[in-house]
């Protein structure tokens, strides 16, 4: 299965979430062939994956999203995308962090909704986005000690896009450091795609089954891509590129420069190999984390 | 010889005073980061940092961008997952948590959502993350931020995240199970909520510091403490610590002059 195939796979319309959390664990080579292949209104239901959500809305692929923040950590405001929640082409249901996972593992639970204390008094439930109240939220006196409490409802994404660490041939998933909640989004979606830096033997998975996140049986594809979460971060095997974020966040102030972005990195760039290309050996090199600490010292700011 | 601490060092010392030791804080990012830190390494060593990102206790060398960061993670306790993290205020575990707020009322009421309008809105803001379940469910809340009228409003333009929302008994009524706000520290005052009408007051003022330039940046009315206190002067070891070793390049604690 290349990088491409499974991209294609996914048709325009699709709902989807995506691993990672902030400059962690982000699938950035698969969504830059999404780019590439051009799929169309699209629907995120997304916690964390902040640069997934900036770049495909910047491209005009995103049509909604469910969630809970997108904020370009350590840079500032997801632009394109704040830009595009103000003049009213992407739409938004927003949660709390817990919130949206709680649908998410409602759905994985195969429950249709799940009771919850966050979120209440608050106009994440009283002004709607997208979503009729209704079809998000009941609130009901609890038939145990006769408090309020809160039910919303299950989510179940179409796809889920996952970036990790290593993955065997049959997709079983070990990855490493703060996984945010990458289990839960294997759990809820109907398909699950897994891009991994590493492809390993079954016989290494099952050496550690304690460290397997998640195991086959809940994963439909796997692809291998080498600094498939570039320009975040894969702990233990590469830390953020700060400076390549840097160039995003400084090209995402006007259109003209996020298209002159992407046409470097994505159209110019036909495969994940030739963006490799592009970055350079030197500086992938560079971001390769020191083991002890987890990161690179002298790396981190732009 | 070391000058004169900044505003933000006063409000990191004042936020590090909230945490007591041997307790459970979830922090973000920013000068509460900076705060946990201090705490941790002065008045309270045994306190358990929870982030968001599922990092819980752990014992960074150098300063994180941000709670995905891997910087943070360097010998943590645990990684659990995000779900885990927040699970753990739902439950009750957490005894403090820290936010910051793009708007703020009288109730301590938050938003971090939007400006003008919603869904589709004049200024879209990140939204709210982790926010709302620390001030849903955290026992105490501290709100740090800078303090001007526009952040100071009679109205929030979106409730994001609920302080005692339209009074006294509204957070029980609603079905809150967290304590709600207990301060509230800004680049002004130090500011906490009256226990009988949930309303801000003024609790601390800063050297120099005066009640009228509070007032003055505040979009509603505001209570006065009947006994104003001087914001706590960050003792030498403090500021070493917040210069030198948790913040040595001023990623958080702005390099500024007294302000």
């Amino acid at each position: 299965m290349t990088l491409e195939e499974a991209v294609r796979g996914i048709p325009s319309g699709a709902s989807f979430t995506a691993g990672g959390f902030a400059i962690s664990h982000q699938p950035m080579a698969f969504t830059r062939e999404i780019i590439r292949v051009g799929q169309r209104d699209l629907t995120l239901i997304g916690m964390a994956e902040c640069w997934v959500a900036e770049w495909l809305t910047a491209v005009g692929a995103l049509k909604r999203t469910y969630l809970s923040n997108f904020m370009l950590e350590g840079f500032g405001r997801c632009r394109r995308f704040s830009e595009a929640v103000e003049s009213g082409t992407l739409e938004v249901e927003d949660h709390s962090h817990f919130g949206i996972t709680a649908r998410l593992v409602a759905g994985g639970l195969g429950l249709p909704f799940m009771p919850i204390r966050s979120m209440v008094g608050t106009d994440i439930l009283n002004k709607s986005g997208f979503e009729p109240p209704g079809d998000k939220f009941h609130t009901m006196v609890s038939p145990f000690g006769g408090e309020p409490i809160t039910l919303i409802s299950a989510l179940r994404p179409d796809f889920a896009i996952l970036h990790v660490a290593k993955s065997d041939e049959l997709g079983n998933v070990q990855t490493f450091g703060s996984a945010a909640i990458v289990a839960e989004q294997a759990r809820a979606a109907k398909f699950v795609i897994v891009t991994a830096e590493e492809i390993v033997s079954t016989d290494e998975i099952r050496r550690r089954p304690e460290s397997t996140m998640i195991p086959a049986l809940m994963v439909h594809q796997v692809v291998h891509v080498p600094f498939g979460a570039h320009p975040t971060g894969v702990y233990g095997y590469y830390d953020h590129d700060a400076p390549h974020l840097a160039e995003y966040y400084e090209a995402s102030r006007t259109a003209e420069g996020v298209r002159a972005y992407f046409r470097k990195y994505v159209d110019e760039a036909p495969d994940h190999a030739t963006y490799l290309d592009r970055i350079g050996v030197s500086r992938l090199m560079q971001l390769r984390v020191d083991p002890a600490l987890g990161y690179v010292r002298s790396g981190g700011r732009p | 010889m070391s000058s004169a601490p900044t505003r933000d060092e006063f409000m990191t010392v004042a936020a590090s005073r909230e945490i007591h030791d041997g307790e459970v804080a979830f922090i973000g990012t920013g000068l509460p980061m900076v705060a946990g830190y201090l705490a941790k390494a002065t008045h309270a060593p045994r306190v358990n940092l929870v982030f968001e990102s599922g990092i819980i206790d752990p014992q960074p060398v150098d300063l994180a961008t941000g709670v995905g960061d891997y910087r943070l993670l360097h010998g943590a306790a645990q990684v659990a997952g995000t779900w885990y993290a927040l699970s753990l205020l739902q439950q009750g575990k957490v005894d403090i948590g820290f936010l910051g707020t793009a708007e703020i009322d009288a109730y301590g009421n938050l938003n971090s959502t939007a400006i003008g309008g919603y869904p589709k809105s004049k200024v879209r803001l990140p939204g709210s993350g982790g926010a709302n379940d620390m001030a849903s469910n955290a026992h105490r809340i501290v709100i740090i931020c800078r303090h001007d009228r526009r952040r100071f409003v009679e109205r929030l333009q979106y409730l994001t995240s609920p302080g005692f929302l339209d009074g006294p008994g509204a957070r029980k009524a609603a079905g809150l199970a967290g304590g709600g706000p207990v301060r509230v520290i800004t680049d002004r005052a130090i500011l906490g909520f009256n226990p009988t009408t949930c309303r801000m007051r003024v609790e601390a003022l800063y050297p120099g510091g005066s009640l009228e330039e509070v007032h003055a940046s505040t979009g509603f009315e505001l209570d006065v403490a009947e006994c104003i206190e001087e914001a706590p002067v960050p003792t030498a070891e403090q500021l070493h610590l917040l210069r030198h070793v948790i913040d040595p390049t001023g990623i958080y604690i702005g390099k500024q002059a007294n302000a």
